[in-house]
């Protein structure tokens, strides 16, 4: 899907007209000889920016942009970073698209607001968990229905707490993470090199995961869904 | 999840699971005004796993995602935001229930369980051992990474049938192992199964044993395929059943049957007085989207009732004589 159909454009419209008060920049990063999805992606989010006048797009080239690369730490395209106020660490990597479009909305209107909508309790016991940078990535696929639930609540956190970084990253574009991640089933999530699990997990046993992850913990795999 | 401001209401209803029952419940509640919190963790339930339904009454078809957001914009418009996350404890005290999540303690005069069931794992030695390394649940999630895969479905009913269609997607051939002598699917689900290139139906057949390297490689069979036990298969989902996610219940006192389901009165309510249940964690035999979302609805009207809310008359024409209001009406007019 590069194209946003007629009737989700008009939801999101909605609900950006509703939810999205502050300026989003939507960074992205291709290259001059487009990857094989990356003009999909670069025509989904242009379409995606059009949708609010509170939403800010900017292309850099991966080769040429090196060091705006290198800021946003982007280390393989098509990338985008999803930059509200400040850099919440929102990343996603690979076309945004079937049910990762709603990944993409949520995180937009999160760093829009900054406010993780998590409740207060959830983010006290994030901090605690949360005592070192963890770097979250979450694997996906456009047909998976439960990702985005998964993406979506690593977003939260992300946004809830400076010291967690999230990367969704669509597989199809990135073969080699596969095999190098072992993914066979999605949503997977690999947290700092250290911690990793499979399926979709509640709120409390993700946050175990971050502060497993954050005490440099291995972990094995739990697979719920 | 989203921010709770209010700590210590006593909400009228608390809905725990908010699978398609319990979020059609609490669009319902919020039409009737009840105070009400709606808690449940993973959004949507089984049905947001499955890729079409040609079954609910409206839509022709859509799939089981699109179904659960609707029904959850449906009941945001009355003000519902639904909690995600897992509640961990149940209790009553001083008259009122109490409600344990992770993070917070909810209070309510009235409970409703639409919990739902959980996959029925297979129990055959290297199920556990190949979980998640090609023994799978979730057609839709996994199936991409089993491109022109030879997959194993094991399960008899219509969820096997449906998975096993989903998988066609990708896979390069499917091996539907049926324990009985034939698939109890949806006649139209079995027709498409039949009438697929792609699907071998293996009647009579149990999968003994589950076997492999790093991932699955194969299966035991019980009875030879084609003069052998052994079925080179690089996945195998499992669709065998489910089993009721009833235990909170259970703590509070609610009786269930032998299958650990809620057993109900035809107006959802328990043994227990103020506690509802609705859905696939119910001894109702039939068990869809449609008979959920109607179970739910009626568990909140006899939530709303039990806390004193006055009897709503479904009669539209006061002047229909079937009606009880309208004949009591038409009683008083003079001759
Ligand atoms: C493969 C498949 C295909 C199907 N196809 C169709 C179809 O075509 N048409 C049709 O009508 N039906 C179909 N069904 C059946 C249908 O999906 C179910 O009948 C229906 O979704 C049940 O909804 P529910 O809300 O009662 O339960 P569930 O969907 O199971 O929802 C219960 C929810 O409560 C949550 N929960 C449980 N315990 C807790 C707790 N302690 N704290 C928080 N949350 C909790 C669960 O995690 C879940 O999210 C299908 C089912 C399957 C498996």
């Amino acid at each position: 899907m590069s194209e946003v159909p007629e009737d989700i454009a008009e939801t999101v419209v909605k609900r950006f007209e509703e939810e999205l008060k502050k300026p989003v920049r939507l960074v992205y990063f291709t290259q001059e000889m487009e990857c094989p999805f990356c003009a999909q992606t670069h025509q989904l989010l242009e379409t995606v920016a059009k949708l609010s006048e509170n939403i800010g797009f900017e292309v850099y080239d991966f080769v040429k942009d090196k060091e705006k690369a290198e800021e946003l730490g982007i280390e393989k395209i098509p990338a985008l970073a999803i930059l509200g106020g400040k850099d919440y660490g929102l990343r996603f990597y690979g076309i945004p698209s079937g049910y990762e479009f709603q990944t993409l909305i949520e995180g937009i209107i999160l760093v829009s607001s900054g406010d993780s909508q998590l409740p207060s309790e959830a983010v006290e016991v994030l901090a605690k968990a949360a005592t070192s940078p963890v770097h979250i990535q979450i694997f996906v696929i456009p047909t998976c229905p439960v990702c985005p639930v998964l993406g979506a609540m690593a977003f939260q956190f992300a946004v809830a707490n400076s010291n967690i970084s999230v990367d969704i990253v669509e597989i199809a574009e990135f073969p080699h993470l596969v095999n190098k991640y072992n993914v066979i089933g999605t949503p997977k999530a690999a947290l700092n090199e250290t911690t990793q699990f499979e399926g979709l997990v509640p709120p409390m046993q993700f946050i175990n995961f971050i502060q497993q992850a954050a005490q440099g913990s291995p972990t094995g795999i739990s697979p719920t869904i | 999840m989203k921010k709770v401001t209010e700590k210590q209401a006593i909400y009228d209803i608390a809905i725990i699971g908010s699978g398609v029952t319990g979020l059609a419940a609490a669009m319902y509640a919020g039409r009737m005004k009840l105070k009400t919190i709606l808690i449940g963790f993973p959004p949507g339930g089984v049905i947001a796993t499955t890729d079409w339904i040609e079954n609910y009454p409206g839509f022709i078809s859509l799939s089981g995602k699109e179904l659960a957001d609707k029904i959850t914009a449906h009941a945001k418009e009355y003000g519902i935001e639904p909690i995600l996350d897992n509640v961990t404890d149940v209790s009553q005290q001083d008259g009122v229930f109490v409600v344990q999540t992770a993070f917070r303690q909810y209070r309510a005069k009235t409970i409703l369980f639409s919990t739902g069931t959980h996959y029925r794992k297979l129990e055959v030695p290297g199920s556990d051992t190949y979980e998640g390394k090609g023994v799978q649940f979730c057609g839709l999630c996994d199936g991409p990474m089993f491109q022109n895969k030879t997959l194993a479905v094991v399960g008899g009913g219509d969820s096997a049938a449906k998975e096993a269609l989903i998988l066609t997607q990708w896979a390069q051939r499917i091996y539907i192992m049926v324990r009985g002598d034939r698939l109890k699917a949806e006649p139209i689900n079995l027709e498409r199964v039949n009438q697929s290139e792609k699907i071998t139906l293996l009647l009579n057949t149990n999968v003994t044993r589950i076997e492999g390297g790093d991932r699955v490689e194969k299966v035991l069979l019980d009875k030879p395929f084609q003069g052998n036990k052994e079925l080179a298969v690089q996945g195998v989902f499992i669709a065998i059943g489910s089993v009721p996610l009833s235990d909170l219940a259970k703590k509070l006192g609610v009786k269930t049957n032998p299958k650990g389901e809620i057993v109900i009165n035809r107006q959802t309510g328990t043994n227990i007085k103020g506690v509802f249940a609705a859905g696939d964690v119910t001894d109702t035999e039939f068990k869809q989207a449609i008979t959920g979302v109607a179970e739910g609805v009626l568990a909140v009207y006899q939530a709303y009732k039990y806390i004193g809310g006055e009897a709503v008359s479904s009669c539209v024409d006061e002047e229909y004589l079937d009606c009880p209001m309208a004949s009591e009406n038409l009683r008083k007019q003079p001759e």
